[in-house]
């Protein structure tokens, strides 16, 4: 796909020359190293652990870390994604360019992914610290690893429409939180609605759930569909309101 | 090269551009003109693909811009107003980004971007971010990116805003030796750079194309009739003298105490007057005038004819009229 390569190595180079990315870097080495030790701390002193949760479990699936990063990491990691480029006038040279708009928005989609990756990629030394005391379940890691990324993956589509859609950084910025706090909001739904389809469906969107199944080893077709979808068509979206922008 | 036909844009209830139609051929420098708000700068973003037109069809060397748009925009070189750049980026990382997304392989990319940045002067801005440069070697940079690539077909938003004089006059030079196989289009609101850079004008007026021809025709349409003339007219004759012969001066007549129009002198005036109507032969028109001026008793010391500048022939055909709403 033409022009894709570029505009992901320029986005990508984007975050990483601003102090941005650095500082979330910072943020998130010390969240998860607080989190880490707490949890750690805490199973230290429990007198019966639980055959089905081990440190590991709590630290990708259980804690607050994950939606807290995803809070925070996707919104800012996307919201200059397009609404900078309409500021400053820079869409211009794109629309202009002999490059098709969806080489544009998977660009800078894989970009911010790629940026997401990188910033999770510390907490990879949990693991290997853990392994000197206790035997690790790799696979459950891998998964816990890749329900991280499925659903980050979503909100950075979603927080990449957000920004396709609104006049400025800030608005995107707000935009991304609010849809992030909505699934969240379902997700802690299901516990306080009785009717069975409803908290079936709350069950289905929400985060908390998948990350759990997830840092358990178990990988559903449900799941990974939701992942998928969460995905495609805010990208599907983003493209279309792209491309709407030469006839508005 | 460049074919628009019929190019019409609303925006809502407005219409910003009205069935806009010309061409620009290889070898030839069309000046964009017009007042603000004329419709020059959405025609140039419809003429770019930036814009999609309302109705109409854009052909860039051949390739329609809704059917063939990659091909199209391979033909063209767009530098939009205000020459919009990523500030993080040193110069040679933008031109280089740039090259990339419009399909010159890594092999070449270097030497296309020294080219290129020798041809306009940013060979010692290459390895300075693009946020730390002056407004006017950021216009540099864009227009480094407009032409990099040598397309065929170059379009330029106001591309002297922001320079010095020099820089200016390079790009005059610049944009001389590019005419000959290229076909470049300029919008610009600076009659001067249209004078000495264009073959040919197009001037648009409340989104309307309402000339488009070359200077030297528009000029012979509006009959070149301008003449600077020294007389003594002690019986104040003459302002009746030219209405009868559809002649009018140039301003105001000045009242007694001004000196904004015609100089006098112990009872003699020097005046610029023009012909007020198309006429196919101006020099009968002129000598019917001296007649007419002779016969009256005034005396006529000299006769002038002045070449009709652009900034006449503009203000002459923007006059204003209909409303632009649909």
């Amino acid at each position: 796909m033409i022009g894709f390569c570029a505009t992901f190595r320029r986005e990508f180079a984007s975050l990483w020359l601003s102090p941005l990315a650095w500082i979330l870097l910072f943020a998130l080495v010390v969240l998860q190293g607080a989190v880490f030790v707490s949890i750690v701390a805490n199973f230290a002193a429990t007198t019966e652990p639980s055959l089905n949760v081990g440190p590991l479990q709590a630290f990708y699936g259980q804690s607050v870390l994950v939606p807290l990063t995803y809070m925070f990491l996707c919104p800012v990691l996307t919201m200059r994604s397009f609404a900078e480029e309409r500021r400053s006038g820079t869409i211009e040279n794109l629309l202009s360019a002999p490059i098709g708009i969806p080489a544009i928005v998977l660009g800078k989609f894989a970009a911010a992914l790629a940026t997401f990756a990188i910033l999770w990629l510390p907490s990879v030394a949990y693991p290997l610290i853990l392994r000197q005391v206790v035997d690790i379940d790799w696979h459950t890691v891998a998964t816990s690893y890749l329900g991280i990324c499925g659903l980050g993956a979503g909100f950075l589509a979603i927080g990449i429409f957000c920004s396709v859609v609104a006049r400025g950084q800030f608005i995107a910025l707000v935009l991304t939180t609010s849809v992030f706090l909505l699934f969240l909001f379902l997700g802690t739904a299901q516990y306080a609605v009785d009717d069975g389809r409803l908290r079936l469906l709350c069950d289905q969107v929400a985060i908390q759930s998948q990350l759990a199944e997830m840092s358990q080893g178990i990988i559903s077709l449900r799941r990974v569909a939701f992942d998928a979808t969460l995905v495609a068509l805010p990208l599907f979206l983003s493209t279309r309101v792209v491309g709407s922008w030469r006839w508005s | 090269m460049i074919e628009a036909q019929g190019l019409t844009k609303h925006y809502g209830s407005l219409v910003a551009v009205r069935d806009l139609t010309f061409q620009v051929s290889k070898g030839s420098v069309s000046g964009l003109l017009g007042s603000n708000g004329a419709g020059k700068t959405t025609a140039l973003r419809m003429l770019a693909g930036v814009l999609g037109p309302t109705r109409g069809t854009v052909r860039l060397c051949g390739y329609d811009l809704i059917a063939s748009p990659m091909q199209a925009r391979r033909c063209l070189g767009y530098l939009p107003e205000t020459s919009p750049l990523y500030l993080e980026m040193t110069t040679r990382q933008y031109l280089s980004y740039r090259a990339e997304i419009k399909g010159v392989a890594h092999s070449c990319r270097q030497a296309i971007v020294s080219e290129a940045a020798r041809e306009t002067g940013c060979e010692d801005i290459l390895d300075i971010s693009i946020g730390r440069l002056s407004r006017g070697h950021r216009q540099r940079v864009g227009l480094a990116d407009t032409l990099q690539t040598n397309p065929p077909i170059i379009l330029l938003d106001e591309p002297s805003a922001g320079l010095d004089p020099n820089q200016v006059r390079n790009l005059r030079e610049l944009v001389g030796r590019l005419k000959e196989d290229h076909a470049i289009l300029i919008s610009t609101h600076v009659l001067a750079e249209v004078e000495s850079l264009c073959t040919d004008v197009l001037v648009m007026h409340k989104g309307r194309l309402i000339a488009n021809d070359s200077i030297e025709v528009l000029r012979a349409r509006q009959g070149g009739a301008e003449l600077r003339v020294t007389f003594r007219d002690p019986d104040q004759r003459v302002p009746a003298i030219l209405a009868s012969l559809n002649w009018q001066f140039c301003h105001e007549p000045p009242a007694a105490d001004t000196k904004a129009d015609t100089a006098s002198s112990n009872g003699v005036a020097e005046a610029r007057i023009r012909l007020t109507r198309s006429c196919s032969d101006t020099g009968q028109a002129i000598e019917q005038l001296i007649a007419a001026l002779v016969t009256a008793g005034v005396g006529v010391r000299s006769v002038d004819r002045v070449a009709t500048t652009l900034e006449a022939l503009f203000s002459t055909l923007a006059q204003p009229d209909e409303d632009t709403t649909l």
